[in-house]
């Protein structure tokens, strides 16, 4: 399935949630905290900028705004969004989504938008109180606005579908990181989507199956001992020297880019003609933050619970602990004989600006060839970063012969 | 010396004499932070961060955006910044940023050979998110590590869990300092660091307020010099022996019924960071056609003092509740009262592609400053320190088309 057909897909499925059903919410930073929107009623969806949109930013937004936000905004005025009850911004994660967030409000008055605030400096338990109280109050706001009250049950439900979402597509992600053949990475990357599109049972179910069947295709292998220690491994953001057999013809890439989507590497990939088997690890990305997120604890309070396992994943670079992210980056691409890093980053995204140059000596340094690529959500240029992605595998591929 | 006496008396614009003072003041600030660097004891800083707390720990301090400033007045911007983009960072970034990293690269090709070695980098987010990965960067080129003091933004009154919140980061921000600097901390220091503090605030006040008299005593450029010490000097006596002579500049000024400029026709608000590479010669420019600047949003910014029996809760208040850290709403409300305060004919707003946090909202909020206060505003699109950055054509057609307004 492409990057577009998924999108389609899944948006369609969104509006039919949106009418029929329940009251779709949409949120644009991945760590939000589904758990507790679902325990309002609401279906939470990812909203994800979209290629082929025609700017309508200009009138708002300097061309300086990172080009997600631009984006977005445009598919907001040209009526190109799924039909939404509300919208969450984050605050405190980049300064361009953060004022996006009020000029959405001042150009689209009848919108109703939220924000939550997360903490950006490693904290602890301070920083796990901060945000539990952001988000009972991000909870009072939804039942003052929409007058549906938090459900315990509700959430209690909730807690256990993305329980079950992480525990298959960890396993899946570790899985591909040996044996990458055992799932498309356009499969791994529609599973995702339609899970952050709509998180329910169906999507649930999807990638349950999805996990059992390649356990299934593995478990005459001796892959899966390595497969769980990798996923716990990953979990915890620490790995340690691994030994597993895989194909040394075909080059393994890793991928890095705070804000890219894997639908967006499946068009790339693609367009280039390139093996998906060459994708071992989108790193970083959307996909697998949202993976190797811990599930939230059903005991005690439901706010602190969804706090401390928003703050279980991978650090993002808005927030304190480069060394801790470059220590993470070192270990995989030693660790799961990577060969190439593929490094892409947003144009006028500072976050992802501002680690590329960091990432790229990590991995040189651990002597892993880096590609680093500037994308749009457009794709605008996917020709040409299209060949240059060949062109990359080409070099890791002479460099592995001789 | 009667030639020199005629050609300072047709310049259309009013040096301070206080400016020699400034210099001689920067000066020493200068050497004190290369002392400290020497002494192991230097502190990299933002400019919205609780420096009160590291002053009275003993910690000496510098402002690599102030540096940034230094950079861009020396006409050096595209140079420094282009020694960062060599090393991977993306034309895109913030100025200040990238040539602090492209001159902490090559020092020694960097105004004054650079700021000195730090030994810790202290950001606070209150200005914006960049700092902290900036600050990431020079960390690694340095090995000085880096403390972010968290206050996330603001909308409306601030919470209690907030407050409790960025109180524990100055809890951490002492633990920090005593343990990377061998210090202990005070309260009693604190509180005579917070006077000084204040009192430099509360001159700096007065002079920013004495421009509410026509004509204003003080140009853009004149405040955004002037600045340099409430910003890097804040909590010490220097600062105070400074505002004390400005403010006795200012008020004798306004006594006289001298003018910052010679022939004030227009009074306008500046909104963002000026371009720091052409700062005479564009404020200058709009002086000989009679236009000053008797505000701006940039260097009212920094007014909260100390008080009060609980110090941290005091820093807390004031650190969380800055300009930049207040979104849309809190801006459009402090350029009306500006406009208002100032009695001023229209604004011009300054949109710095380096800086999202305080650029991005502005094509909305001139609307909503125009629609409020009735007065003219236009946007133009430049850089502070990065000149490639600026086309003066284009900046002045659309300063051209909102004079027109005036005539």
């Amino acid at each position: 399935m492409s990057y577009e057909q998924a999108t389609i897909q899944s948006n369609s499925q969104g509006f039919r949630l949106g009418v029929a059903e329940k009251l779709t919410l949409g949120y644009i930073y991945p760590h939000a905290p589904v758990e507790i929107i679902m325990a309002h009623g609401f279906v939470p969806s990812l909203v994800r900028a979209r290629p082929g949109v025609v700017g309508a930013f200009e009138a708002s937004l300097q061309t300086f705004a990172c080009s997600y936000t631009r984006n977005l905004f445009s598919q907001r005025a040209n009526d190109q969004l799924p039909p939404l009850a509300a919208l969450l911004f984050p605050g405190n994660t980049c300064d361009s989504l953060l004022n996006v967030g009020d000029i959405w409000r001042v150009r689209f008055p009848d919108d109703t938008v939220f924000r939550l605030t997360y903490p950006a400096a490693n904290q602890g338990e301070a920083g796990v109180h901060f945000l539990a109280e952001e988000i009972r109050s991000l909870s009072n706001m939804l039942e003052k606005a929409f007058g549906l009250p938090f459900s315990l049950s509700e959430f209690e439900e909730a807690a256990s579908l993305t329980r079950q979402f992480r525990e298959s597509i960890q396993f899946l992600y570790a899985s591909r990181a040996i044996l990458p053949q055992v799932l498309p990475y356009s499969k791994l990357a529609a599973l995702i989507h339609t899970f952050l599109m709509s998180p329910d049972q169906k999507s649930v179910t999807e990638v349950v199956r999805a996990a059992s069947q390649a356990q299934r295709s593995l478990a005459k292998s001796k892959s899966l001992e390595p497969i769980n220690r990798i996923r716990q491994q990953l979990l915890k953001g620490h790995l340690t020297r691994l030994t597993f057999a895989h194909d040394t013809d075909s080059p393994r890439i890793a991928v890095a880019g705070g804000m890219i989507d894997p639908g967006a590497l499946v068009a790339l990939l693609s367009a280039a003609g390139i093996s998906e088997n060459a994708l071992v690890i989108d790193l970083l990305t959307f996909g697998f933050k949202t993976a190797f997120t811990r599930p939230c604890d059903m005991e005690g309070d439901p706010f602190e619970s969804v706090a401390r396992s928003i703050l279980s994943s991978p650090l993002e670079p808005t927030q304190e602990g480069l060394e801790m992210r470059l220590s993470f980056v070192r270990d995989i691409l030693t660790n799961l004989a990577i060969d190439g890093l593929v490094i892409c980053e947003q144009s006028f995204c500072d976050p992802d600006e501002f680690e590329a140059p960091s990432l790229e000596a990590a991995a040189s340094k651990s002597g892993v060839v880096v590609l680093r690529l500037p994308i749009d959500p457009e794709l605008s240029d996917r020709e040409r970063l299209g060949v240059r992605l060949q062109s990359f595998l080409e070099t890791i591929k002479s460099r592995n012969q001789r | 010396m009667a030639e020199q006496e005629k050609r300072t008396e047709e310049k259309v614009y009013r040096q301070l004499r206080t400016n020699s003072l400034l210099q001689q003041i920067m000066f020493r600030y200068m050497l004190e932070g290369h002392a400290a660097s020497e002494n192991g004891r230097l502190a990299w800083i933002t400019s919205g961060f609780p420096v009160e707390i590291p002053v009275a720990m003993g910690v000496g301090v510098n402002y690599p955006e102030q540096y940034g400033a230094v950079i861009g007045s020396q006409k050096v911007g595209p140079q420094i910044c282009g020694f960062a983009e060599e090393m991977g960072y993306s034309q895109e970034l913030c100025s200040y940023a990238r040539s602090s990293i492209g001159a902490a690269r090559y020092p020694e090709k960097s105004p004054l050979e650079g700021l000195p070695k730090p030994q810790a980098l202290l950001a606070c987010n209150n200005i914006c998110g960049t700092v902290l990965r900036w600050y990431d960067a020079i960390s690694e080129m340095t090995g000085a590590p880096v403390f972010l003091f968290d206050t996330p933004p603001t909308q409306g009154k601030q919470t209690p869990h907030h407050r409790e919140y960025v109180r524990q980061s100055v809890m951490r921000l002492i633990d920090f300092l005593s343990t990377t600097f061998h210090t202990t901390f005070s309260e009693e220091r604190l509180r005579e660091v917070g006077n000084l503090s204040g009192k430099g605030i509360d001159l700096w006040t007065r002079c920013l307020k004495a421009c509410r008299n026509r004509p204003s005593p003080l140009n853009c450029a004149d405040r955004f010099l002037a600045m340099a010490p409430i910003v890097s000097l804040r909590g010490t006596e220097l600062a105070v022996e400074f505002y004390q002579a400005l403010l006795e500049e200012v008020e004798g000024r306004v006594a006289q019924g001298l003018g910052a400029i010679r022939d004030e026709k227009i009074r306008l608000l500046w909104d963002d960071i000026p371009p720091w590479f052409t700062i005479f010669r564009f404020f200058n420019g709009l002086a000989a056609r009679g236009v000053v600047f008797p505000a701006d949003t940039y260097t009212h910014a920094w007014s909260g003092s100390l008080s009060g029996a609980d110090l941290v809760d005091s820093v807390v208040s004031v650190y969380s509740n800055v300009y930049l850290n207040k979104g849309l709403e809190a801006k459009v409300d402090k350029m009306c009262e500006l406009i208002k305060e100032y009695s001023l004919d229209g604004f011009i707003m300054f949109s710095v592609r380096s800086c999202k946090r305080y650029s991005l909202g502005q094509l909305v909020s001139k609307e909503l400053v125009m629609e409020r206060t009735g007065v003219p505003g236009v946007v133009i699109e430049g850089d502070m320190v990065d000149s490639r950055l600026f086309n003066d054509a284009q900046i002045q057609t659309r300063i051209d088309a909102l004079l027109e307004m005036f005539i």
